[in-house]
């Protein structure tokens, strides 16, 4: 069985499930315009992302997908539009605003936490979630001692279920890069995120390594209910795993809707075949 | 006996969490105290004392509070003499207008003041880092400096050049300050305000704020959108470093040569703590103890070695050899081990742990 026939296995068999209702719109962007100097790196975008599904974002090399991702978790603040996260309208998003109102994410360029281990990264994922004084961490007694032990426990079900047990006390810098890329999703997982955006969770990596993490980003979302927005340039990847897909390009939304209905699209065939506007 | 963790399974996640899960380092710490404790006051005499133990101490309180800021949170310091400074000027302000405070609390004290100036000091490590950081904590150095000398309000309008510490008793009777303090009493009462201290910060290197500072200084753009707040994370790695160092001033002064003077806290203070951490291990809390140890005792086994060899050699050229031997040391530890003295150690125990069957 090859790697596409394998992963559409996995997509038929759990398409109907009931787990997988898709609920109400999470999130939404409208009429997001970001500038860098002269670059517009994205003009005018507007789409939603609904509770429960997979969202994909796609488009050609330096179309805005990273940038789109950077402005939902407030990296990036863009000059116009909005963003509305659960029913509250912003202007502007903020990380710690985003990290503490359930927003995760994983990054183009691996940005783990290298020179600590795979458990100390994933542990720093949950930091949120812990609420010891300082006076309790300088002695590491009550609820310091208590957090580290029931954190550790939560933490080590998420290294479990990404396989990567065998590196909890290496650190993360002399992973392999797949590795790598499993470790930063399992910090991202540790924040028990609602919504985690993936920003090409599957570059650089081989087949096996891909085929492995559409299974856990499929899990993720099947297990946890985990609402992902990803970004990914393989197609057949994109096609199976998400249920709907838009399209940037030159900063702009080309196109918005199932997989089918944006491999249909001639605008985006032509943007992908790099027909001159 | 093996160095063996054979045999001995962790059962629960506390187990592993323990500071020493091997139960042979457990016995190794339990030596070490003992021999701490009980040997090295027995056997060593009082020159040693005074000259290597006493110093070893000192310094490593301020390389745990270095390594705590540059080693932990990556944030590079040149202002430790400064902040030395500080907790020695603090505590002589506090012994001599509250005589009766007790001498540990004046030390704490002095630590917290320092750790406020810290915090100041560190407010621009919000908007630059690296080499330039480090010359905005330069000039916090030279500031700090200037200022203790300038104002004879520190040393209370003290005529003389020379300003004593005054004579505190750390329990009735036991004299660790001033002339009668004898250097047995000095010596344990380091010892175990040191450890405790040192307790504290693995304490805190290991939960969330330790791992905190870490994410900042391993990648501060994901720390943040984890929700880490940087300004948070490292003003308060600010805070406790130069708390530590405060009071690593404040014993120098007070416990270690008796007298207070700006002249001790000077940039090449800064340098030679730094280079402790270096040697030792940044990120590493034994590390600041192994750089605190072997920056004490180079100098000292190097005169005693040269002069053996040559005992005409001239003191300059001693101390020439001394800078070439650290220059090349920190480089060689900048370029080939920055984990330092304390990463050797743990390969050598990982080496020692599969011995002699390596694979
Ligand atoms: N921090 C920044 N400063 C200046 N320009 C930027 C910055 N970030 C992105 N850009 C510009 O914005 C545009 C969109 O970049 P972005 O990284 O979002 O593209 P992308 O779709 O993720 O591309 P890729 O597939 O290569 O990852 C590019 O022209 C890029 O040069
Ligand atoms: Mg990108």
């Amino acid at each position: 069985m090859d790697a596409e026939t394998r992963t559409e296995a996995a997509v038929d068999a759990r398409r109907p499930g009931p787990a997988r209702a898709i609920g109400e719109v999470l999130l939404e962007v409208k009429d997001v315009t970001l500038r860098f100097g002269g670059v517009r790196a994205l003009s005018g975008v507007s789409f939603d992302i609904r509770r429960g599904e997979i969202r994909a974002i796609i488009g050609p090399n330096g179309a805005g997908k990273s940038s789109m991702l950077n402005v939902i978790n407030g990296f990036y603040q863009p000059q116009e539009g909005q963003i509305t996260f659960k029913g509250e309208v912003l202007q502007k998003m903020r990380p710690h605003f985003a990290a503490k109102n359930g927003i995760a994410r994983t990054f183009q360029n691996i940005a783990l936490f290298k020179g600590m281990s795979t458990l100390d990264n994933v542990m720093t994922g949950r930091m949120l979630k812990m609420h010891s004084t300082w006076f309790e961490q300088m002695l590491y007694m009550g609820r310091a001692k208590r957090e580290e032990i029931e954190h550790r426990r939560f933490c080590e079900e998420i290294i479990d279920f990404l396989e990567i047990q065998a590196h909890r006390h290496t650190p993360v810098g002399k992973l392999p890069y797949g590795l790598q890329k499993r470790v930063e999703l399992a910090r991202a997982l540790a924040a028990e995120p609602e919504i985690l955006l993936l920003d090409e969770p599957m570059a650089g990596m081989n087949v096996e390594e891909k085929e492995d993490m559409c299974r856990f980003i499929l899990d993720v979302n099947d297990e946890f209910g985990t609402t992902i927005a990803l970004i990914e340039h393989d197609m057949g990847v994109v096609m199976d795993i998400s249920d709907r897909v838009v399209v940037l390009d030159y900063g702009r939304k080309l196109a918005d809707g199932t997989p089918d209905a944006v491999r249909a699209n001639q605008d985006v065939i032509d943007a992908y075949l790099g027909v001159s506007h | 006996m093996l160095y063996r963790e054979a045999g001995q399974f962790k059962t629960s996640y506390a187990a592993d969490q323990a500071i020493f899960p091997i139960r042979q380092d457990q016995i190794a710490i339990g030596l070490m105290a003992a021999v701490a404790v009980l040997g090295v006051p027995a056997l060593a005499n009082e020159y040693f004392l005074e000259t290597i133990f006493v110093p070893f101490l000192v310094f490593a309180m301020a390389a745990l509070g270095l390594n705590i800021l540059t080693g932990y949170c990556g944030q590079l310091s040149l202002g430790t003499g400064g902040f030395m400074a500080c907790g020695a000027f603090f505590s002589y302000k506090l012994a001599t207008a509250f005589p009766e405070l007790h001498i540990v609390i004046v030390f704490l004290l002095a630590g917290l003041g320092t750790a406020g100036v810290g915090v100041l000091f560190g407010l621009p490590s919000l908007r630059i880092k690296g080499f330039y950081l480090a010359v905005a904590t330069l000039a916090a150095q030279f500031f700090l400096v200037w200022m203790f000398n300038k104002f004879g309000w520190w040393t209370n309008y003290s005529s003389s050049g020379v300003i004593s510490a005054p004579p505190r008793e750390v329990l009735p009777g036991l004299f660790i300050t001033g002339t009668e303090a004898g250097p047995v009493t000095k010596y344990l009462f380091l010892l175990v305000f040191v450890a405790l201290l040192a307790l504290v910060a693995k304490n805190l290197v290991r939960s969330r704020i330790g791992r905190t500072w870490m994410a900042i200084r391993d990648m501060d753009i994901a720390a943040e959108i984890i929700g880490i707040r940087p300004l948070w994370a490292k003003l308060s790695a600010f805070a406790v470093s130069s708390f530590y160092i405060g009071i690593a001033g404040a014993l120098w002064a007070f416990v270690y040569t008796g007298s207070v003077e700006a002249l001790a806290f000077e940039i090449n203070r800064s340098f030679q703590v730094l280079f402790m951490i270096i040697i030792g291990g940044l990120g590493s809390i034994l590390g600041s103890f192994l750089g605190a140890a072997f920056i004490v005792l180079l100098p000292i086994l190097l005169n005693n070695g040269m002069l053996a060899i040559d005992p005409t050699i001239s003191t300059a050229l001693v101390s020439h050899i001394e800078f070439m031997i650290f220059g090349a040391l920190i480089v060689f530890f900048l370029i080939v081990e920055p984990h330092g003295l304390a990463r050797l150690w743990q390969i050598a125990k990982e080496k020692l742990r599969l011995w002699p069957f390596p694979y």
